[in-house]
């Protein structure tokens, strides 16, 4: 007899195992499935990869395919540099052609990072699980600054010498003599327009 | 004189302050140890059960689909300013499921619930019910305490669950309906934005809260004096501490996670 005493479990039941859906609907959707669709993992090695972290997305061709997965920082001995490499994953339907290039790329206003990997041409040779690339390492946001201030810096230094009238640039501007030496030869020609198919006679 | 009685009047209230943890530590550990000993009273756990969970569906829905409209409509006042409104979605997302899912729902079932707790309890140790329980060697933690512990601390988590979708679905209503964005997008920047720790973070205050409640509430009705009017004030009191340690809990595991899990 299933609703005499029973009845009081069963809307309990009921009302826990909906509960359940919420939290598996809660925990597929987090996970957006991704978890559990097979990919592979390939390694990239940057000098610098301006702050990205497990997790940040991976674009190929623009597309997101999958996710940094592990950060490790290492040290070379025989090169004298640090390595860091990244360990991504990627869905399995994606190839990647060995000659792509890798960097990373910055994404909107709030700066966040991703990697960016852009195709190559080679089809006939894709990268194979656990295999390597080599990225290309961002500029710092410091080496910019310092470019765009030596830039700044020498426009600066120029434009205060033509301020200062000095050099043929600041002289042409401040300086009324050329100035005037034109106009006199204009009117001068006005005058005589005879001296313009005047030929000097050669001196012998 | 003034003086000598305020002090002796803070210190009659900070011992009342220690006897009162002190109960609530002994009924707590009574409690978790009843609670795994058997033999087990499901059929009174589950009346329990349903009392919390099924009967206090309706009002927490009601609330977390208010909570849901309040909160987008009040993020779309500025995030319009800013166009910027496809972030409605993960502030939604992440206040409902981290705090306000757990904190509302502990708030509705404590005063729903705890109260009601209280005040049988407190009717039952008036009418001297629980001495009589004594009398015939049945444990009164373990006949009246311990199916209410289980019962809030397995059915808040769960309700919470609940609240969070139907909060969710709440905001979703207005910025579909009202601010244009897609449903798609809606749903990929909420489930974008959040973590597992942030569900189960949430989850696990939930636990927290339904044990305080029910631990508050039985406390309170276990210790009533006097007729009739000794359980309504034990009930206000319970309603009320279980509120104060409700949001001092959840202050503390805030920053607990916060500097768990960054």
């Amino acid at each position: 007899m299933i609703f005499g005493k029973t009845k009081l479990e069963l809307k309990v039941g009921i009302f826990v195992f909906v509960g359940l859906v919420i939290l598996a609907i809660f925990i597929l959707s987090i996970g957006g499935f991704k978890t559990w669709s097979s990919g592979y993992r390939i390694n990239v090695n940057f000098n610098f990869v301006n702050g990205v972290k497990v997790g940040a997305p991976v674009r190929f061709s623009g597309v997101d395919v999958g996710e940094v997965k592990k950060v490790e920082l290492s040290f070379l001995p025989q090169e004298n540099r640090s390595n860091v490499r990244l360990v991504i994953w990627l869905r399995n339907n994606i190839t990647i052609p060995v000659d792509s290039s890798v960097w990373v790329n910055t994404l909107g206003l709030l700066g966040e990072k991703y990697v960016e990997i852009m195709p190559g041409t080679n089809y006939s040779d894709c990268l194979k699980a656990n295999q390597s690339l080599t990225g290309k390492d961002p500029l710092p946001m410091h080496q910019i600054f310092n470019r765009a201030e030596s830039i700044l810096h020498n426009l600066d230094n120029g434009i205060a010498r033509i301020v200062n009238k000095e050099g043929s640039l600041g002289k042409l501007i401040y300086d009324d003599d050329v100035y005037n030496q034109l106009d006199a030869f204009v009117a001068d020609i006005r005058k005589n327009p005879w001296k313009l198919f005047h030929k000097v006679k050669e001196k012998k | 004189m003034m003086f000598t009685d305020f002090f002796i009047t803070i210190g009659h209230r900070i011992i009342a302050c220690m006897i009162f943890f002190g109960g609530l530590s002994n009924l707590a550990a009574q409690t978790v140890y009843l609670t795994f000993k058997p033999p087990y009273k499901w059929q009174r756990i589950f009346e329990q059960a349903k009392k919390a969970g099924n009967e206090s569906f309706p009002i927490v829905a009601l609330v977390a689909l208010f909570i849901g409209f309040i909160f987008a409509l009040q993020t779309a006042y500025f995030m319009q300013r800013i166009g910027s409104e496809i972030y409605i979605a993960s502030l939604v997302a992440l206040t409902v499921v981290r705090e306000l899912g757990p904190v509302i729902t502990a708030l509705i079932v404590a005063g729903r619930v705890g109260a009601s707790n209280t005040a049988e309890l407190g009717s039952m140790q008036v009418t001297e019910q629980i001495d009589a329980l004594e009398t015939l060697a049945t444990n009164p933690v373990k006949y009246l305490v311990v199916p209410r512990f289980v019962a809030l601390s397995i059915m808040l988590p769960v309700l919470t669950l609940y609240a969070n979708i139907i909060g969710i679905l709440g905001s979703y209503i207005i910025c579909v309906f009202k601010l244009g964005i897609t449903s798609s997008m809606y749903m990929n920047v909420t489930f974008e934005a959040l973590l597992y720790k942030d569900l189960f973070t949430g989850l696990f205050k939930a636990w927290i809260f339904g044990m305080v409640i029910a631990l508050i509430s039985c406390y309170e009705g276990f210790n009533v004096e006097g007729g009739a009017e000794g359980v309504g004030k034990a009930t206000t009191r319970s309603v009320v501490f279980t509120f104060i340690m409700i949001i001092a809990a959840d202050c503390f595991f805030t920053a607990l996670f916060y500097f768990i899990f960054p």
